[in-house]
Formats: structure tokens, sequence, C-alpha cells
């Protein structure tokens, strides 16, 4: 707790000093104009204090990315505590106490503190750039918003940092749903704290989402409508929507919960609303959100692919329509978590059309990918490489998703490894998956550097393997029935084929860590290719340019290289800068080897779009 | 331009979205005539309301993104393609003319 006060007595010192900044800036909340943050931006003070006063989108966004990736780590690291533990059946690493609180931080972590925080990462660095814009509609919201995340992590986490202290406060054992009535019950002091960081990161998530809907629909560019509004802006604006629309719920709904837990209400008490009322009211936000997660990605697999099939997206406007389609129905879905709590057969039949309904503009996303690469001029770059294993893995996790959609299959599969296998092909298949691609895809922009090609394409292919093993065999195990969310799985041989469960825990725990080496592939090259690598000074280091898909991010970073005095004078010969290492430190982008996989011929015809 | 609110270009695009609308169309009659539960009048408007009102609302966003795509999409003279700046696009010879002809036709 102690330490708790001091991280927040240093939070709002750090505020007061960011307001003594401010006054540079103007007074943006106002006039909303966006030639005061120009100054602003003008003198950034250097070091730390740069990092803790900064209001410009860049900036920001790089801080939200760096805090995804601690939440990354962690929610990692929980996993593969867990997976170790469930190589056996009985217990023997750890407490299942402990068990069940690492499953409630890790999956409160990997979609609030790692999902949520990485999309604002792409969204504050790039859509403004993409529209034209200065900056954020409201930059010192911007700024507020992502302060408010520090301490809602150490809210959520407080649990684990009191085991060692004196305390009676543990860590949760909710697990992220927070079910009633077992959250209103258990009289950990952890809960709560949990709740009320929950409760920060969804202010801060809202107050991200109105940022975002201002500043696309107010901060466009000249030549920038809705007519070309770039695919990855459309795909933010609807989250920021669907934001809107559910994480006040999520508010309300935990509010209610701390009040049953410490003010004796009976809001989803049996006596009172009863449990099944928190239900509906988590997944009312809790469907939206899992769309809240996606639909950027896949608006970043959108803008990303087609560069390296040498071809624009195909049917660019299906993919608007079907993204603004999927935002409304993701709320008309939200009891399909709920099959089998014994709702009216009736109402449930419905929710059962509605999620059908919403495979559809999820299945012509998929075909929209996959004629785009038909016949294009394919370039297994890592960024590539990354947004067809999107792809491919949202096939399996998209089409098991439609499975459990059906009642029947639902009853049988529901609470299972099946559930588990479904939405981890979606969260770490796709989700973790467009995050790589995109962070290997503009690197140069962020850092100036070029990552290393070699390690990038070990990080592939140990995540891509590592994703197949192990999600693959949850969806076995969850056809043999087992149960999801168990410490030990003991169980009774005559029951169901204890020898088989258990060897598919066991691979499963394997694939978990070749995912967990990839990523340490990953972030050893991107650590040490940001210290070190070779500088970009190729305007065009994914030679987009001949093919007509250079994007206004990548027009931006050529004038601040010209702006630095960085720009390569004519071609993009880099070969200067690879004496500084060996070939493992050469850049990704236009090499001999991978132009060689385009057929010449085929190319100059790709680039040109025909008409009929 | 006709004075239709869509031209058929942009009707295309949304056929998209008609789709989902058509599977909930087809849940509402075959549990209206189909259904083997008994009646009852709370719970069918229960039922019905959760489809219909979800259709609605997608209709209704459909209909409002259209035209204002479509709308702003009249007003540009040149095109220039979503995300890339018009010095990129002259740069990159990408021709001026709506997406939809470009892509949709691409095949
Ligand atoms: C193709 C569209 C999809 C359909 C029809 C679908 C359907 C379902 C259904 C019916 C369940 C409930 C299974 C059960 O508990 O018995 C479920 C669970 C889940 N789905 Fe999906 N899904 C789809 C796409 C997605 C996407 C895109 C995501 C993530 C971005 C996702 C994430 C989840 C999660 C996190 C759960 C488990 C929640 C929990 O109980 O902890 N799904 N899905
Ligand atoms: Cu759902």
């Amino acid at each position: 707790m102690g330490a708790l006060l001091v991280g927040i007595g240093a939070f709002l010192a750090r505020t007061e000093n960011w307001r003594a900044y401010a006054p540079l800036a103007g007074d943006p909340a106002a006039t909303g104009g966006s030639h005061e943050h120009e100054q602003g931006h003008g003198h950034k003070p250097s070091g730390i204090i740069r990092w803790l006063t900064t209001v410009d989108h860049k900036d920001i966004g790089v801080l939200y990315g760096t805090y995804g990736v601690i939440a990354f780590l962690w929610g990692g690291v929980a996993v593969l505590l867990m997976r170790l533990e469930l190589t056996t059946p009985t217990s023997t690493l750890i407490e299942p106490s402990l068990y069940n609180a690492l499953l409630t931080s890790h999956g409160i972590t990997m979609l609030f503190l790692f999902g949520t925080p990485i999309i604002a990462a792409f969204a504050n660095y790039f859509v403004p750039l993409l529209i034209g814009a200065d900056d954020m509609a409201f930059p010192r919201i911007n700024a507020i918003a992502f302060w408010l995340l520090p301490p809602g992590a150490l809210l959520i986490w407080a649990g684990f940092f009191t085991i060692p202290l004196p305390v009676d406060i543990g860590p949760a054992q909710t697990s992220w749903t927070m079910y009633a009535p077992l959250s209103a019950q258990q009289p950990n002091p952890g809960v709560d704290l949990m709740m009320l960081g929950l409760h920060l990161t969804g202010v801060s998530a809202t107050m991200g989402a109105i940022n975002f809907i201002a500043t696309i629909f107010t901060e466009r560019g000249e030549n920038v409508t809705w007519a070309n509004l770039d695919i990855f802006s459309w795909t933010v604006l609807t989250q920021s929507g669907l934001i809107l629309f559910s994480f006040p719920l999520l508010g309300s709904a935990l509010i209610m919960l701390l009040l049953d837990r410490n003010f004796g209400t009976t809001f989803f008490a049996v006596e009172g609303g009863g449990p099944i009322l928190w239900q509906h009211l988590f997944w009312f936000f809790g469907h939206p959100e899992v769309y809240i997660l996606v639909l950027p990605m896949m608006g970043l697999v959108s803008w990303i692919l087609p560069k390296f099939a040498g071809r624009k997206l195909f049917g660019f406007k299906f993919v608007v329509y079907s993204t603004l389609a999927i935002g409304v129905l993701s709320f008309g879905v939200w009891a399909h978590h709920m099959f089998g709590s014994g709702m009216d057969p009736r109402i449930r039949a419905s929710f059962m059309a509605t999620s059908l309904a919403i495979a559809i503009p999820s299945a012509v996303k998929t075909f929209n990918w996959i004629t785009t690469l038909w016949n294009g001029r394919i370039r297994l770059t890592a960024p590539m490489l990354f947004c067809i294993g999107f792809v491919s893995n949202f096939v399996l996790g998209g089409i098991t998703g439609v499975f459990l959609a059906a009642i029947p299959v639902n009853l049988v599969l529901h609470e299972t490894y099946y559930v588990v296998g479904h939405f981890h092909y979606i969260v770490m298949g796709m989700i973790a998956f467009a995050g790589f691609g995109a962070i290997y895809y503009w690197f140069p922009i962020v850092t100036g550097k070029m990552y290393q090609k070699t390690l990038a394409k070990w990080h592939f292919w140990l995540s891509m393997i590592g994703v197949n093993i192990t999600f693959f065999s949850m969806l076995l195990m969850g056809y043999l029935g087992m149960p999801r969310r168990y410490a030990t799985y003991d169980f009774n041989p005559a029951l169901a084929p204890l020898a088989s469960v258990e060897l598919l825990h066991q691979v499963t725990t394997f694939g978990a860590f070749l995912i967990g080496l990839g990523t340490l592939v990953w972030l050893w090259n991107i650590v040490q290719s940001w210290a070190e690598g070779p500088e970009i000074t190729d305007p065009d280091p994914w030679n987009t340019k001949r093919d007509g898909l250079h994007g206004r991010e990548f027009a931006w970073f050529e004038e601040q290289l010209a702006a630095d005095g960085k720009l390569a004078t004519t071609d993009g010969g880099e070969a200067s800068d690879a004496s500084r290492g060996s070939s493992e430190l050469r850049s990704d982008g236009g090499e001999a080897d991978e132009e060689q996989l385009a057929t010449d011929g085929d190319a100059e015809e790709q680039a040109q779009p025909t008409d009929d | 331009m006709s004075d239709r609110i869509f031209d058929r270009e942009t009707l295309l695009d949304l056929t998209v979205n008609v789709i989902p609308l058509g599977i909930l169309v087809f849940f509402v009659g075959a549990y209206a005539f189909i259904g083997s539960f008994p009646d009852d009048p709370v719970i069918v408007l229960i039922q019905m309301s959760i489809i219909v009102l979800t259709g609605v609302a997608l209709s209704v966003l459909t209909y409002f993104s259209g035209k204002a795509i479509s709308g702003a999409e009249n007003e540009m003279d040149d095109y220039i393609p979503a995300g890339y700046s018009e010095a990129d696009a002259e740069v990159a010879g990408v021709p001026s003319e709506p997406e939809s002809d470009a892509s949709d036709g691409a095949e």
C-alpha cells in the first residue's frame, strides 16, 4: 500500500511538472486549433522531462508502445509459469491459488494493458500522419489518457506487489470475467484494487477514443475526405465508436460490483439483480471489446499487406463497409458467451442469429486479403510474413468462433479449452501478429534505424509454429472435454482420456515456450537495432514507390529526412551503412534476394491497376 | 449524376452489408414461422427485437456512411487513393479515378 501511495504521489508530482510546461502550447482545449501545438513541439525539453511532459502525438505513441510491451512481457511470464504447472496433472510447481491469480492477471493484462494500449500506440503515432493532421485534436487530453494507465497497471497488479508484505492483500483470483457471485464474495481487497485499476484504464481508453473521433472528424488535412480516408484510420474510428459505447458500461458495472462488495448493495446478489445481470452487463461490454482489439489490427494488415503484394487493397470499400458492419453487429451478439447460463431458449436463438451474421463481414475481409495477394508480386519481408500469418490464423480463429456460435456445439464445448484455443488464435495469432508486423514495418520511421532481417524471420517462424502448436492442441483438448481455468487435471481416467490430455498439455507448453523464445528474439532485435542498427537514409525502405503505394506516413518520413539533411541523394544505396555490421544487420527492404522472388514481367503489369 | 441517392457503383459496394442483413431477415422469418417454442408475447418481443434492432442499426449506419462516402467522392475532382498524398500519387502515377473502379474491376 505504501509503495502504491508513493507511486500515486510521484504521478501527481509529474502532473504538476506537466502543467508548468503546458502554457507553452497555448490553449488547444479551447481552440482545438493545430497551430499552437507546433510551438510546443519546437522546444522539447530533453531527457526524462521530455517524456514526462510531452503532448506530441508521436511521443505519446512511443510511450503507449513501451507500456504495452512491458505489459506483454509480464503477461507472458505469468502464462509461462502456468504452462509449466500444467505439464503434470497434479499440483507441483505453484499453489492453485497462485495459478488462479496468474490466470486472472494474464487475461486482464493482455486485454487491457497490452492490447488496447498497443493499438493506441500505432494510432497515436500514425493516424495524424495518415490523415495529414498536425497532431491529435486534444493533445493534452491525449497525454492525460496515457498517464492514467501506469497507475491503472499498478492497481491491477497491486495484489502481487503485496505478497511479500505482511498485509492481508493478495492478487485477485476472479479471472478476467469477474463473474458474480465469486467476485462479489471474495474478501480479498486486492480484488477492489484491481477493479479500481480497471476503471482507470477504462477512463483512459474512453478519453483516447473521444480524441480519435474528434481528430478524424475535424483534423483531416486537405484532400482527405470520407472517400479516401485510409483503412487504418477507418478501423480506428470504428474502434473508437465501440469504445465510446462499451467502456463506460464496464465502468458502471464495475462500480456496482464495488458497491456490492463494500457497501452491501445487491446489484448482483441472488436476492437483488442476480448474478446473470453481471454476465449481461459484462458481455455487452466484453464482446465489443474483442472487436475493439481486432478491428484496428485488421486495419493495419489491410494497410501493410498490399505494400508487399505490389497492388492496392482489393475492394477497399468492401473492407470499409464491413468494418462498420462489424462495429454495429458486435453490440448485438453478447449473449453468445452465455448460452450455458439457462436463459430463455428463444432469446438464445436470437443471439445465435446475430452471431452468424457477424461472421460475414469478417469473412469478407479475409477474402479481400487473399484476393489482394492473388497474382500479386509477393515479397516475403518480416512485416509481410506477419500479415500472412495473421490471415492464416484468422481462418482457424474465425471458423472456430462460428462453430461456437452454434448453440448445440456451444453447449458441448463451452468452458473447455476449445474456447481458449479459439480466442487465442485471434488474440495471439492475429492481434499480436499484426502488432509485430506493424512494428517491423514502421521501425524505420519511429527509430530511424533498420531491424535485423534474419532475427525477424526467426521471430516469425518461432511465433507462427508456436502459435499453431499451442492453440491447435488446445482445440483438441477441448474436444476431449478438458475444462478451462483449472490448475490441475488429476481426474479419473475413466471419465476422459487422461493420458492424451496430459500429452496435449505438454505439447501446448512446448508451443508456448516456442512463442516465448520468439518473443525474446524479437525483443533483442528491437533493442539492439534501435541502439546500434544502421541509420536509414532511404525514404522508401520498402520500395513501395514504384507500385504507387508510398503512403503519407512515408512521405512525411521523407520530409523529416530531408529536414535533417539525412536524405540519400539518388537511389536508396545503403551500402555505406552495411559496413557497420555483418550481413545480419542488413535492412529488410528491397534486397536482391527478395527482388528475385518477383517475376519481372509481371511486376510492371501489376503496378498498374487494370481497367476494364 | 442521377437524382438517386446512390449510384450503381455505391450500391454495389453496399451489397457487402446486405448479406448479413439478409441472414438476420432469414432468421426472423424462420423463428416467426417455424419456431417450435410456445408463444409468450413478451419473450417473442425480446427475441425479435434483438435481431431487428441490430439489423436496423446496421442499415442506418450503412446508409449514412454510404451517403457520406459517395457524397465526398462526387465532390472530389482528382481522386487521391486512400492514405496517399497528392504529390505521392502524382509521382507514382496513380490514376486519378475512384478506387472502386480500379480495384473492383481488377479481375
Ligand atoms: C467470427 C466471429 C466470431 C464469432 C462468431 C465468435 C464466437 C464466439 C463464441 C460463441 C464464444 C463463446 C464460447 C464459449 O464461451 O462457450 C467466443 C468466445 C470468445 N471469443 Fe469469439 N468469436 C468471433 C470472433 C472473435 C474475435 C475477433 C475475438 C477477439 C478479438 C474473439 C474473442 C473471444 C474471446 C476472448 C472469447 C472468450 C471469452 C471468455 O469466455 O473468456 N472472438 N467467441
Ligand atoms: Cu463474443
